[in-house]
């Protein structure tokens, strides 16, 4: 008797042992652990139940038993639609055909039988010595040779776990019916499209969510009462940011965070830069396992920590040795330096990439020019990638003006600063001042204008930061060479 | 023939030696890589010694004792409460959404106009500064949604943190999902299985070490974070909790690590500076080590799409 009539059909393995393959190890003695706890719930269920309805004649094994004969079959039985669950379960008798029902439903009344007296054995004996019996049965079960549990070797049969399309026997080839979606999954793949597509449109709702709050409560600022224009460019009794004495002079934040943009850029790029072209150019393979991971863990050090080094070390360092009369504490110059240790990472990932999108063929012509290798890094490999090189440091401009724990922490003018052009002293920028807003946020919510400041300084931070990565972007999509 | 390319070797040996220009340039390199192992040390290092007065005293100690204005007595166990629990806000939030949002973005959406929007919109969020999410919280979280956060709560802030995550998890999961070869989709579509079944049983397992990776990365940069906290609320002095319920705890003040670090730095007694390293020594082994986990499973993605 042939299984399938047809070549389109899928063949059962004539010889299953040798030919299926099969999960780990380790999953099959979960799944054999978690089988036979299962079977105990069972077995506790029997015993409620003959506990509280009584006058069950039969002990409560041979309910049980019967339970647990219907379970193994339907578990062995349980699919016969294709599907690409690896865990679907049949059974080979020995002469490599598929077991009837009869060998089934043989090979499920001894498993049962056997399975049953552990759990009952628990529950006599309430032991949990017996807990690790049964998690040693389970795995040794499971280690057999593909399922040639005791009761297989009795019975005869071979468990397998078929792939995809279950084989049926059924003596008829399979046709385009065995492959069409039923209802029941074409409507979990509805449902699971819808679902996604609601997710989808949580990104798009917190993004609408900023823009409408950062705006609307700027608007808020800017038409208020005390609001005038001109408060914006320090006409007021002095030039400097107070929010709580009505001072908001924004060039003197925007001179603060050109300063530490700047400084900060002075300290990432080059550094950064650097680092880039020696990981794609020079460093070994070996070298590069090494550096890439400590630059990674560079990018994730938190930036309070980063405000801490600089205040407790970078300020007083710079005040004791190089700069006579500089505060030794807080400073915009060491706010600078600060937030160029954090860009560092981003422009050397990101210029990395850049350079290493560079087909190798180029770099190959020009060494059968002959050309030394800091030829080939400096006039071919650079300026191929400078789009890319250009855009990371653009990202890393954004960056650095959005840093603002460092700032916060090491820059002082927790209170508001005057407009000063000397990175030596202490100042503000444009997040440092959300921070001295929002810190106080708990005296100044609801007190009118001082704590509405924060939302305009946030859209003012939104819109920099936006244009700078849509710059970086276009810069990108024009000027990409495609290799 | 022969004597031609033995000359040629010759000069150009000569010319490598005399490639100064080459050396210093890759003695700059050196030096750039130098400075950032340099910076990543010294803060280390800074953290640590600063730290030691406190850590070699009292180091179980502090991190289980409560704020306190009593420097020998302050510690970081509430930080570390409010770490914990933000983290694990964050990431029941954000994976899900975002790991969803970026299948629905590489597996169903195809190339329209919106989901073209959508792809526009993830990159920028990732680019918005920290604090303004923090905005976004305060004015949401916090003022709209108060009747169920509580205010200014650990639930705000947990909230606003899986905002600033979830574009980076989108990302990340986008880049881990394009990277499964599409020959493993079509065998999947070869034998019949519907759109959702192929994601579930060939893509999402292929592409999980590379989600796994971008969400632990993430969860380490939400647990660095102290600017949307800030804002959102987070408590910068020192405060009781007494004895609250879990819930009515989830709904009250609610302090961090980094804004621990931050409080103290603030300080203006000198003693403290220990403190803020004891805080700093704290969160960066747990970062470091969210970080060494992230590396290794990308390690043995590595290795496994190599063989």
């Amino acid at each position: 008797m042939s299984l399938i009539d047809s070549e389109v059909g899928v063949r059962p393995p004539t010889d299953p042992v040798a030919s299926m393959a099969r999960p780990t190890l380790g999953r099959r003695g979960v799944g054999a652990v978690t089988e036979i706890f299962l079977y105990c719930l069972i077995t506790i269920a029997v015993a409620i139940v003959e506990f509280y309805v009584g006058g069950f004649e039969p002990s409560n094994w041979w309910i049980g038993f019967a339970i647990y004969a219907l379970w193994t079959l339907s578990t062995a039985r349980r699919s016969t639609t294709p599907s690409l669950s690896v865990t679907q379960l049949g059974f080979v008798g020995d002469d490599g055909l598929p077991a009837g029902i009869v060998r089934s439903l043989g090979r499920s009344a001894i498993r049962a039988g056997v399975l049953y007296a552990l759990p009952l054995l628990l529950f006599n004996r309430n032991q949990l010595l017996w807990i690790g019996l049964f998690v040693g049965a389970g795995l040794l079960i499971r280690s057999m040779p593909l399922g040639r549990a005791p009761w297989d070797l009795i019975a005869g049969t071979t468990m397998v776990e078929t792939y995809g399309v279950e084989t049926k026997v059924t003596g008829r080839a399979l046709s385009i019916d065995d492959f069409k979606v039923d209802g029941v999954r074409k409507a979990q793949n509805q449902r699971a499209r819808r679902m996604l597509q609601a997710t989808g449109w949580g990104a798009i709702v917190v993004s609408l969510l900023i823009v409408w709050v950062v705006f609307s409560e700027a608007y808020q600022f800017i038409s208020a009462d005390e609001f005038e224009w001109g408060l914006l460019n320090g006409e007021g009794k002095r030039k400097g940011w107070f929010p709580r004495s009505g001072l908001f002079d924004i060039p003197t934040l925007l001179v603060g965070t050109l300063w530490v943009t700047g400084i900060g850029m002075l300290v990432a790029g080059p550094v950064g830069l650097g680092v880039a072209i020696y990981l794609s150019e020079y460093a070994k393979p070996r070298v590069q396992r090494i550096v890439k991971p400590v630059i990674e863990t560079l990018a994730s050090v938190p930036s309070v920590v980063i405000g801490m080094f600089i205040i407790l070390v970078i300020n007083p360092g710079l005040a004791d040795y190089v700069f006579d009369d500089m505060n030794n504490k807080f400073s915009i110059l060491g706010a600078g330096i600060g937030v160029g240790i954090l860009t560092i990472p981003l422009v050397a990932s990101i210029s990395e990439d850049a350079l290493r999108a560079v087909p190798y063929e180029l770099r190959q012509a020009a060494y059968g020019l002959g050309s030394r290798k800091i030829t080939v890094a400096l006039r071919v490999v650079f300026p191929a990638a400078l789009s890319g090189i250009s855009a990371a440091f653009i990202v890393g401009i954004s960056r650095a003006i959005g840093e603002t724990m460092v700032v916060a922490i090491a820059a002082g003018g927790s209170g508001g600063t005057l407009f000063g052009l000397n990175p030596l002293d202490p100042g503000q920028t444009i997040t440092g001042a959300m921070v001295s807003v929002g810190v106080g946020t708990d005296q100044v919510a609801g007190s009118g204008i001082a704590f509405q400041s924060l939302y305009f300084l946030g859209a003012l931070l939104f819109i920099l930061t936006l244009l700078l990565n849509v710059v970086s972007d276009a810069i990108v999509r024009r000027f990409r060479q495609a290799y | 023939m022969v004597a031609v390319t033995t000359e040629l070797r010759e000069q150009l040996r000569v010319r490598r030696s005399a490639d100064t220009g080459g050396q210093v340039f890759r003695g700059l390199l050196t030096l750039a890589l130098l400075i950032s192992f340099a910076a990543l040390v010294a803060v280390i290092l800074t953290a640590l010694t600063r730290s030691w007065p406190i850590l070699s005293e009292r180091a179980i100690d502090f991190l289980t004792s409560s704020s306190s204005q009593d420097p020998t007595k302050a510690g970081v166990f509430q930080g570390v409460q409010g770490s914990v629990l933000l983290a694990v806000i964050t990431g029941a939030v954000a994976f899900p959404v975002g790991i969803g949002g970026a299948i629905y973005l590489e597996e169903y959406a195809g190339d329209t106009l919106f989901s073209r929007f959508l792809q526009v919109v993830v990159r920028n969020l990732a680019g918005v500064p920290s604090i303004v999410y923090g905005l976004l919280g305060l004015a949401v979280f916090v003022q709209a949604l108060g009747g169920i956060t509580g205010g200014r709560s650990v639930i705000a802030g947990g909230l606003t943190l899986a905002c600033l995550v979830l574009p980076v998890v989108i990302i990340t999961t986008q880049e881990a999902i394009r990277a499964v070869p599409s020959e493993q989709r079509q065998a999947g579509y070869g034998i019949g299985a519907t759109h959702w079944e192929v994601i579930r049983s060939i893509v999402l397992p292929s592409a999980a070490p590379g989600i796994l990776t971008g969400t632990v990365l993430s969860i380490a940069r939400a647990v660095g974070e102290a600017a949307p906290i800030l804002v959102v609320g987070a408590v910068s002095g020192f405060f009781q909790t007494g004895n609250l319920s879990f819930l009515e705890q989830m709904q009250s003040f609610f302090t961090a690590l980094p804004m621990q670090i931050f409080s103290f730095t603030r300080q203006p007694t000198q003693t403290w500076g220990a403190h803020a390293a004891g805080a700093s020594v704290a969160i960066l082994l747990v970062v470091i080590a969210l970080n060494s986990v992230a590396i290794w499973m990308r390690a043995r993605l590595d290795r496994r799409l190599r063989k």
